[in-house]
């Protein structure tokens, strides 16, 4: 087996490599002064099964080509097999039409990357479970959550969260894992054209609200969600807010907004890469390298 | 899916200024459909009804590159779904065109990844204008048209009404492209500059040579992009020191990247023509050494006959 990286997310395909008691293999990503990239490989993978990580989160243009390239190469030098693990899968929120004239970003995506030859795609905590069903191919969904019941298990008392009422079968998956943890869902509106985020509902039982919350979701972007969710929380009587979220999108203003919010610490996975200019003192990143380790080693 | 008769023009970011002055040839409106989410993802919304309608998407994937075959790859999804009877992808420069074969070992063919995208996401025809290389139309089974810059080109070097041209490839690779402008332009004769490692093993200097003699004659360089104006400028200065009268260079692509303008303006070039398949940035258009010859004339004449069905080969091909 070897293990290439594109260069989204070195850092976790290099934990994923260690784990896994390898070395990455070594693949040249030249940048010419235009943005074209020009792919090379460098190690002999003839009847290798070969792994390439790479996220797609911003820049997700230049993060596709790369990926299309990397296996396109691959195959054509090859591989056995070629498996992507792709942490975070940009454009899956485009995934249908929603409007009259709009693409589904997603088919185009799935198609250009099935046809380069990938065999399997690994992916983590998608936005929607009916993602899949565009892939020809096999994809193996993987979940932060375990990771997450783990760390709430430090804490012992609270109840669970979902800031919005597309995550309640995440919520109730947790709760599962947390032997049964209270929670409730707050209900998120938002604005089509303005993108404007209000949440003044809760939806559930309101006496499970205890002094402890953990907000829990798939992704944080911008972060309005979350602070209209830590506020409203606070407003019931909430004391200490904790958050989860398995991929860590950040838009530019969202680090400074969750510093300055209600919210007590912001837990992430390393599913994105998240550059020094973007952490924040409430921020602790939980690595998904075992998990991907894991599902790649069988 | 037949067609209504009617046609509509959609363009990316890329270069939205040919596209309109295609359309305003054409009188066709030209629609803007892309946008950009928050978090940097691209996001189509076509405006116009397309059903039963042929779709042209004038594209060039030039810089940044990536972001421009994405825009181009969901703008055909989106015009498919429209309902459009025919998505034709007007890709006046055609990035990655020089990732078109094996030229290492354990490389990807870039190329023909995003060729074969470009159909997936539900292209029909393809229309380009000087492709690095014409093999490439064989990497996927749809019809590929694809014309020549010179078309617009010719017109303009005319007027400076040059006489003991010789017509010149600045490299090994450009002799086929100055042959066929050696035939337009009457020219006495042609030249070749190369570099001297090309004919020698264990040469690893840039050392130049040349093959005819340019001594006293305009000079006409010809390729088909400039993109580091590093081959082009070392070979004008080059046959510069071998007596030429004039050095000129003609080519369909500018891309200029880097110190690119600052090397053309310091060599021994004496004028650059260019056309505007790349949207030339400020810097390019105030050097007093180049010229921009519009190819929206030749694109929208191209653009009418694949919509009519006459033959794209007459009178527009050289």
């Amino acid at each position: 087996m070897k293990i290439f990286s594109g260069s989204s997310n070195k850092p976790l395909a290099k934990k994923v490599a260690e784990v896994l008691n390898l070395d990455l293999s070594p693949i040249e990503i030249f940048v010419f002064p235009d943005g074209e990239r020009r792919i090379q490989i460098q190690e002999r993978v003839v009847d290798e099964d070969c792994i390439v990580v790479q996220t797609t989160a911003t820049p997700v243009d230049q993060n596709y080509m790369e990926l299309f390239f990397i296996v396109d190469g691959l195959k054509r030098s090859g591989a056995k097999s070629v498996t992507v693990v792709i942490p975070y899968l940009g454009y899956q929120r485009q995934d249908h039409i929603f409007r009259d004239g709009e693409a589904v970003s997603l088919d185009v995506i799935v198609h250009a990357l099935e046809s380069t030859g990938a065999d399997k795609v690994i992916v983590f905590d998608l936005h929607s479970i009916k993602i899949p069903e565009v892939f020809k191919i096999p994809v193996t969904q993987l979940s932060a959550l375990p990771i997450f019941a783990e760390k709430i298990r430090e804490w012992g008392d609270g109840f669970l969260v979902s800031p919005d009422m597309g995550g309640l079968r995440r919520i109730k998956e947790l709760s599962a894992l947390l032997d049964g943890m209270d929670w409730i869902a707050t209900v998120k509106d938002r604005d089509l054209n303005t993108g404007h985020i209000v949440i003044n509902k809760i939806e559930g039982d309101v006496s499970k609200i205890k002094k402890r919350a953990f907000i829990v979701d798939d992704m944080i972007a911008s972060g309005k969600t979350i602070v209209e969710a830590a506020k409203l929380l606070c407003e019931k009587g909430v004391e200490e807010i904790f958050v989860f979220a398995t991929h860590a999108v950040f838009t530019k203003e969202a680090p400074k907004l969750l510093e300055n919010s209600l919210v007590d610490k912001v837990f992430v996975t390393d599913s994105v890469f998240v550059p020094e200019e973007k952490q924040f003192y409430k921020l602790l990143i939980l690595s998904v390298a075992e998990m991907v380790a894991g599902e790649i080693g069988q | 899916m037949p067609s209504n008769g009617e046609f509509v023009i959609l363009t990316g970011r890329s270069n939205p200024k040919l596209a309109h002055s295609i359309g305003k040839i054409l009188d066709v409106a030209v629609d803007e459909p892309i946008s950009i989410f928050s978090d940097g993802e691209i996001r189509v919304r076509i405006k116009p009804n397309l059903r039963r309608r042929m779709v042209f998407i004038i594209q060039p994937t030039s810089t940044p590159v990536n972001d421009h075959i994405m825009e181009l790859l969901f703008m055909i999804d989106a015009a498919k779904r429209a309902s459009s009877s025919e998505v034709v992808a007007v890709i006046p420069y055609y990035g990655y065109g020089r990732q078109d074969r094996k030229e290492l070992s354990r490389v990807p063919i870039s190329s023909s990844v995003i060729a074969t995208a470009l159909v997936n996401a539900g292209a029909d025809r393809i229309l380009t204008l000087d492709i690095h290389s014409e093999q490439q139309e064989g990497f996927i089974p749809k019809p590929w048209d694809n014309i020549y810059g010179s078309y617009s080109i010719l017109p303009e070097m005319q007027k400076r009404q040059l006489t003991n041209i010789v017509v010149a490839a600045p490299d090994k690779g450009g002799m086929l492209r100055a042959t066929g402008y050696a035939r337009i332009l009457g020219c006495d004769s042609l030249a070749l500059v190369y570099k001297k490692r090309d004919i020698m093993l264990n040469n690893v200097s840039n050392t130049l040579a040349m093959i005819g003699n340019v001594k006293d004659k305009n000079v006409v360089l010809i390729d088909d992009m400039i993109d580091t104006a590093g081959t082009i400028v070392n070979a004008a200065n080059y046959i510069h020191t071998k007596g030429a009268k004039s050095i000129r260079v003609v080519a369909t692509h500018g891309i200029f990247s880097g110190d690119a303008i600052q090397k053309i303006n310091n060599s021994a070039i004496e004028e650059m023509i260019i056309t505007d398949t790349i949207m030339q940035r400020q810097e390019v258009l105030n050097s007093p050494k180049i010229k921009v010859v519009s190819v929206a004339p030749l694109l929208a004449e191209a653009i009418r006959r694949i919509k009519t069905g006459e033959s794209l080969s007459k009178d527009l091909i050289l």
